[in-house]
């Protein structure tokens, strides 16, 4: 007899105890992360060079273009460069006897505060490439402008085929 | 009650935030490398980490360059190497210990596709520096 009330005593102790309420039973667990420093280049926008005529191809939207947009997000304020350039080449292209004046440019479209509005005015240009010091951590919207005209100033028309040019965007470690 | 509305909220905003962007991105770290002592006499190492979150570019290629952006020799498993979307790559580079004080830079650039339809306009290339 005693063998069952001791029996019913553990079985019903241990019923009561994993009906007992969870915050009883629980610990602070810890999560820890580190975030290192980097720069992210991200494409957020894809350019295409639109045709307004034969012998131009222009990211221009109102001609049909799209302007690349580049988004650069640095996590730590002055260990960066981002230096943006537009192309002064093709890439891939069909074959093309004349010469081709490139022009470009990169501009500042957006930032993440208003603390970086001095980033263009504060940019450097050497050739296509255009330097901006990435002063406080946060992320920036480069738009990149492109243009090809063929010819050599006689304006002739591009041969028919795919073209193709890249804009590089670069971050640089300080 | 609650912790439905905030998981619908939540569910919401991710799916919203996958389909709104197309997130393409490339980094490298760490930001300042050092190189490391390896067991071999005169060969020093580091290792850099590579995350791919660009969905158009498979291919990545590594270099090393002194202060004045010229290329320096080094050694790596594979100087051009695959790297899928979102997939995450520990490089590890050597280079003899006549040239570590002249590396400046180890840079990681996209490689674009030349041949497809879908042709990608923006090379992103990242550099660390030594320090």
């Amino acid at each position: 007899m005693n063998k069952f009330i001791t029996l019913g005593l553990i079985i019903g102790l241990s019923g009561c105890a994993l009906l007992m309420p969870k915050e009883v039973a629980a610990e602070n667990i810890d999560i820890t992360g580190t975030v290192q420093s980097r720069c992210t280049v991200n494409t957020d926008t894809p350019g295409v060079y639109g045709n307004p005529n034969a012998h131009t191809l222009t990211t221009l939207p109102a001609s049909a273009g799209q302007l690349p947009i580049v988004r650069v997000d640095t996590t730590l304020a002055n260990a960066y460069n981002a230096q943006i350039s537009y192309p002064t080449s093709f890439a891939s292209s069909p074959s093309l006897g004349d010469t081709i004046a490139w022009t470009g440019a990169v501009t500042v479209v957006q930032t993440s505060s208003s603390d970086m509005s001095g980033y263009q005015a504060g940019s450097t240009t050497t050739g296509a490439a255009r330097t901006y010091p990435l002063s406080i951590a946060g992320t920036t919207w480069f738009s990149v402008a492109s243009q090809a005209t063929y010819g050599g100033g006689q304006n002739k028309a591009f041969p028919g085929g795919s073209y193709t040019a890249h804009v590089v965007a670069e971050c640089i470690a300080q | 009650m609650y912790r439905s509305i905030i998981l619908f909220v939540l569910l919401c905003g991710c799916s919203a935030l996958i389909l709104s962007k197309n997130a393409v991105a490339h980094d490298m770290t760490p930001t300042y490398p050092k190189w490391k002592i390896t067991q071999h006499d005169g060969i020093y190492k580091t290792t850099m980490e590579m995350f791919n979150s660009r969905t158009d570019v498979n291919w990545y290629e590594i270099g090393v360059f002194d202060d004045d952006w010229k290329p320096i020799r080094f050694v790596t498993s594979y100087r051009v190497f695959k790297l899928e979307y979102l997939g995450v790559a520990k490089i590890d580079v050597y280079i003899n210990a006549r040239d570590k004080d002249r590396a400046e830079y180890i840079c990681s650039k996209s490689k674009l596709k030349g041949g497809s339809n879908d042709k990608p306009m923006v090379e992103s290339r990242i550099c660390s520096r030594f320090k």
